[in-house]
């Protein structure tokens, strides 16, 4: 999620990739789009890896159409239940989606960057109380339980947890376990 | 960094007793003593059947060692747990407790049970509250965003609890979040 330079989650996030539409002929850089033609005509639709699409972008050679984890479909379920996306799916296995989109309303303007950050954010916000719950149920759980015996709806949750929010998970459940441990510490070994 | 993953996010619920234990209680020590200097300040003198104020860890030691008797704060009661309870489920906010009451209660509990009036009761008020509270700062999870969450009255093993996942929450809407600020800069 961070901007680190060493960031590897940051790192992963700009490798996914955005279909850019080239304004410009450019050169002998026909290779970029799987290597048939020498040059990249105007209006020829490229798929960038993100890390590169940004400076394509910003230097005006191309546009770009906002990628299919934040398309329209996908806005209006996370509007109608957040909780039943499957944000994992979205953007493939170890996939950010939240670090893409973050990304991605960095390359819009005004308007639609907003509206991509109260997306993301109401996503987000949206999504962790089940998160930090389902940790602490499972925390609760101990190492042998743990079934799937919860519900479905919670198990196809988990399933669905991005990266980040399974990150999260972890750090919830830890803290969750580190107390009950703490709680259940009575007998006393003290002389 | 050296120190292992599970210790970097927050401070451990022992550590946290440690720190704890430095607090004062009143005991009616069994044995006698002069004044003693100890690094955290003199105690003392121990006459019985005089109530005297020492830091928990040596009440803790003394008590094991059967050479006193540990009054227990007065917030360590039924009637006062019962009073607190009643309020907590009544009211939206966190109801104030000393900061460290759950360290202190539990090392009473665990130690000096014979000492406190009802400590079964006790126990299971405690384990109520703790519940009530908790469901608390659960609510208190919806309202965050990526400036502030306040939460007050919270005690020092309920932060340590939510700290690691709330920070690590806070960072991240931190960065959904759009700051025209920031952005500006980026495009320099």
């Amino acid at each position: 999620m961070e901007d680190d330079y060493y960031s590897i989650d940051s790192i992963l996030a700009e490798n996914q990739k955005i279909q850019c539409t080239f304004k410009v002929d450019i050169p002998d850089m026909g290779h970029l789009d799987g290597g048939h033609e020498r040059d990249i005509k105007a209006q020829s639709k490229v798929q960038l890896p993100l890390w590169l699409a940004f400076i394509i972008i910003y230097s005006d050679y191309a546009d770009f159409t906002i990628p299919p984890p934040f398309s329209l479909r996908v806005r209006k379920a996370l509007n109608a239940e957040a909780k039943s996306v499957k944000l994992s799916a979205l953007v493939g296995a170890g996939g950010l989606w939240y670090g893409f989109g973050k990304i991605i309303m960095r390359l819009l303007d005004d308007a639609p960057a907003s509206e991509m950050s109260e997306l993301l954010t109401k996503t987000f916000q949206s999504r962790l109380v089940e998160v930090i719950d389902q940790a602490q149920h499972f925390a609760a759980l101990g190492p042998a339980g743990g079934g799937g015996q919860s519900g479905d709806a919670a198990l196809m949750f988990r399933e669905g947890l991005e990266v980040t929010e399974r990150e999260l998970f972890l750090l919830a459940q830890e803290s969750a376990k580190k107390i009950k441990q703490w709680y259940g510490s009575t007998d006393r070994l003290r002389r | 960094m050296a120190l292992p993953v599970s210790l970097r996010n927050s401070v451990t619920p022992p550590e946290l007793e440690l720190i704890a234990s430095e607090e004062l209680v009143e005991i009616i020590p069994l044995i006698s003593m002069e004044r003693t200097a100890f690094i955290s300040g003199a105690y003392g003198p121990l006459r019985p059947p005089n109530k005297a104020k020492i830091p928990l860890w040596m009440a803790i030691n003394l008590k094991m060692k059967k050479k006193c008797h540990i009054v227990p704060p007065n917030w360590l009661s039924v009637d006062f747990l019962q009073d607190r309870l009643a309020l907590e489920t009544s009211r939206q906010e966190f109801s104030q407790f000393p900061f460290r009451f759950t360290e202190i209660a539990k090392l009473l509990l665990d130690v000096a049970p014979d000492d406190i009036q009802n400590s079964e009761r006790i126990r299971s008020l405690l384990k109520d509250i703790r519940e009530v509270r908790q469901a608390k700062s659960r609510e208190g999870l919806q309202k965050i965003d990526h400036s502030e969450l306040s939460l007050p009255n919270l005690c020092s093993m309920e932060i340590n609890e939510i700290r690691p996942f709330f920070v690590r929450a806070m960072g991240v809407l931190t960065q959904l979040t759009r700051d025209p600020v920031a952005d500006s800069q980026f495009d320099v």
